[in-house]
């Protein structure tokens, strides 16, 4: 049953809005704003009404999260997909990008027709799977592309498994480009970083672990701007058009200058930053905890520094959750057993909110939830306006909470217990809402 | 009396400076002790020691045994070799039942680095590293430093170089530590790709010329190169490497003054070292073996205390 859905006296943060900053009430009827006007302390919402109001209220158009693995089909056990929808709406999103790593991989049309008609029974989250540029994600045989796309994939990518060959990557840039495609690579040459447990520096060195170097990192993203540039020698792009190329889940300065470089060539590229990346340093693993074990690892300080100015100048399109959660089994082990990755969609504005130390306007951590990933995923844009389909994050960017527990049947999360600033108080999509705790 | 900063000994990046000179002090006693006609003390009578080893290990595991049944403990030995993901049965599991059998103490060897952190986190028991990967080897270093202290006295000032395989040793990580916590001077040397790129922001020196580095050194901790551990190429061949990271007789006799030889063994003789060097009057490799005993006598001896 669609609610009529009453907020009040709520602060704008939408750049493409009259509004902007200013405090506004806002009423959803039929799953459309009825109503978007300027605060007034007399208005009554209707009878039955959901009001949501008190505190630091702000709100924005809906966040997406351009990248979060699922894990249904085939390890159901660490987060079903009705899990997922649940994390990612208390996560304050409403669009979610889907890893096509699962079990089967997301290479034909059945997988993806699973994941579809089971992502149309959440109605408070909308998810849009990402489907294998190769059969198993294995990087050898083409998937059927177009029929992917046709079938509804949002963009495409190896996800996990990073496209190591240099005419695999051509020949998918090439493939995709009458149809708009998007690809979507974390750049990593993992011949560089065979065995690597954590980022290669001084704390690998202290701790007697192989590193993951930032060169695997880099020289890949170099490599595939320069391939990307040679894809577009003979029909070169139009100045405007939607990215081609998008580097997931960058970790090291030297990308992110490379690639700010390469967007002012005009290059049709984009990027993004797992939130956790501007939270943490390599030091971290000094107790050998294995929840800060992710790929790509924690780098220097200078290396966090680069992607806090990288999301500031608009660089960096994105922040991602990199959400990948993980059973006990596979992380309660030695540090060298243990997987790579964290949960995160739960956690995103409010890590970043914790370690902002104003160095991110709050306007701009906005874009990047809405304005940014929209654009490089090709998803419509959402209007706060009259009439609109209602797609909204409500939060309180001053808040202090305490993380006691996740809606993940896993755990893995370094900040379960700690006190976190900034706090996600609902979403609404069309005429439904979550609201948190 | 003197008590050590610390009830597990994890490595020794986390001793502090009293704590090492306490337990080389304490390993002074206890030397004179297993040279008397009856070798043990009835000071850990009330202790359960378990060596619960994941990795091959003959010296070092008899070592512990002989230190913990001079100090009169009852010992429990435990060996399996691969990782307990292989095995079927998780580390904690496998340690929680031993502790389910009464068990005061661990000594463990195991192939992951943080692996001791990550038990002692996790157990009421002492944790004792007897290596963990290629991370730390404490007490291996502790018995090198008390052996060079018994040729050299206070090692403030001292040249120690390291040769040989740096980045597959945990031996290399502890010397180089606990060195530094002495003042003493550490160079490492050996190829390139056997040294962590990152290496010299630990304050060592870096070398490449094994000549050199015996010119320069007052003590030359010759490694074992650790094969087993190599997962991809990182030299040519052992004829290259013995060739030219080898160390002969004839290279220390042509020294313009004696240097101290150690090697923490197993020794691959014509490799690392020649036979006639490894058996030099310069090599005090089976004085190392002796004060192992003594070192890890002195260890265990001060853990029990902080239980």
């Amino acid at each position: 049953m669609l609610m009529n859905i009453f907020i009040r006296s709520a602060r704008v943060v939408d750049r493409a809005s009259l509004q902007n900053g200013q405090l506004v009430d806002i009423l959803v009827r039929n799953g459309l704003i009825a109503s978007f006007t300027t605060t007034n302390p007399d208005l009554r919402p209707e009878t039955g009404a959901v009001v949501i109001e008190g505190g630091n209220l702000h709100v924005s158009a809906g966040w997406v999260d351009a990248r979060a693995a699922a894990n249904d089909p085939g390890y159901e056990h660490r987060e079903a997909l009705a899990d997922l929808a649940r994390v990612a709406a208390a996560g304050g999103f409403t669009d979610v990008a889907l890893l096509p790593n699962t079990q089967p991989v997301v290479d034909a049309k059945d997988t993806l027709g699973y994941l579809r008609r089971t992502a149309d029974g959440f109605p408070t989250v909308r998810l849009h799977p990402v489907a294998a540029i190769t059969k198993g994600a294995k990087g050898d045989d083409f998937t059927d592309m177009i029929d992917l796309h046709r079938a509804g994939a949002v963009a495409f990518s190896d996800g996990d498994h990073p496209l190591q060959h240099p005419d695999l990557l051509v020949k998918t840039l090439q493939y995709l480009r009458p149809f708009g495609g998007l690809l979507i690579n974390r750049p990593e040459d993992t011949r560089l970083t065979r065995y690597g447990q954590m980022h290669e520096g001084i704390q690998s060195t202290r701790q007697g672990l192989k590193g993951l170097p930032a060169l695997a990192e880099v020289m890949t993203v170099a490599r595939d701007l320069r391939l990307l540039a040679y894809v577009l020698e003979t029909e070169p792009a139009a100045p405007d058009a939607a990215p081609m190329l998008h580097f997931t889940c960058l970790s090291a300065a030297e990308s992110v200058a490379l690639i700010r470089e390469a967007k002012a060539q005009g290059l049709p590229v984009s990027c993004d930053v797992a939130a956790h990346q501007l939270a943490y340093t390599d030091e971290a693993l000094h107790t050998f905890d294995s929840n800060l074990k992710v790929n790509p690892p924690f780098r220097g300080a200078a290396d966090v520094a680069a992607l806090w100015a990288g999301l500031a100048d608009g660089t960096i399109d994105a922040v991602v959750s990199d959400h990948h959660p993980h059973e006990e089994e596979t992380k309660n082990v030695e540090f060298d057993v243990a997987e790579f990755g964290m949960l995160g969609a739960e956690t995103v504005f409010a890590l970043i909110q914790t370690h902002n130390k104003d160095r991110l306007a709050l306007a701009d951590l906005i874009d990047r939830l809405t304005t940014g990933p929209r654009r490089v995923l090709r998803l419509p844009p959402v209007l706060l306006a009259e009439g609109q389909p209602a797609a909204l994050t409500i939060f309180n960017p001053t808040a202090s909470w305490t993380y006691t527990r996740t809606l993940s049947p896993a755990k893995n999360s370094p900040l379960l217990g700690q006190t976190l600033v900034g706090n996600v108080v609902g979403t609404v999509l069309g005429g439904h809402y979550t609201v948190q705790q | 009396m003197p008590q050590l900063s610390t009830r597990h000994l994890l490595g020794i990046n986390t001793l502090t400076v009293n704590d090492i000179q306490l337990i080389l002090e304490t390993a002074t006693q206890f030397k004179e002790v297993i040279n008397r006609p009856i070798k043990k003390v009835p000071s850990l009578r009330d202790i359960t020691i378990a060596n619960v080893f994941f990795e091959n290990s003959t010296r070092t595991r008899l070592s512990f045994e002989l230190a913990e049944k001079r100090l009169s403990a009852d010992v429990v030995n435990f060996s399996a070799s691969g990782s307990s993901v292989k095995k079927g049965e998780t580390l904690l599991d496998t340690v929680n039942n031993i502790l389910a059998m009464k068990v005061d103490m661990i000594v463990m060897r195991h192939s992951s680095p943080g692996a001791p952190h990550y038990l002692a986190s996790r157990i009421p028991a002492n944790v004792i590293n007897a290596g963990d990967g290629t991370h730390e080897h404490p007490t291996q270093a502790l018995l090198d430093s008390f052996s060079m202290r018994e040729k050299l006295g206070d090692l403030a000032g001292k040249r120690i170089a390291i040769i040989g395989d740096i980045t597959h040793s945990r031996v290399a990580l502890s010397n180089i530590y606990c060195l530094q916590k002495q003042g003493a001077d550490v160079m490492v040397c050996g190829p390139t790709t056997l040294i962590p790129k990152h290496m010299a922001s630990l304050g060592v020196r870096i070398g490449h010329d094994v000549r050199e580095a015996l010119a320069w050194c007052d003590v030359a901790n010759v490694l074992r190169i650790q094969l087993e551990r190599q997962q991809i190429k990182y030299f040519p061949s052992l004829r290259e490497y013995s060739l030219y990271y080898g160390i002969s007789r004839q290279m220390l006799d042509e020294l313009d003054r004696p240097i101290v030889l150690m090697h923490p063994g197993p020794i691959n003789r014509g490799v690392e070292l020649t036979s006639d060097a490894a058996d030099s009057p310069h090599s005090i490799i089976l004085d190392q073996v002796e004060n192992g005993v003594a070192v890890r006598m002195a260890v265990l001896y001060l853990l029990a205390q902080e239980r």
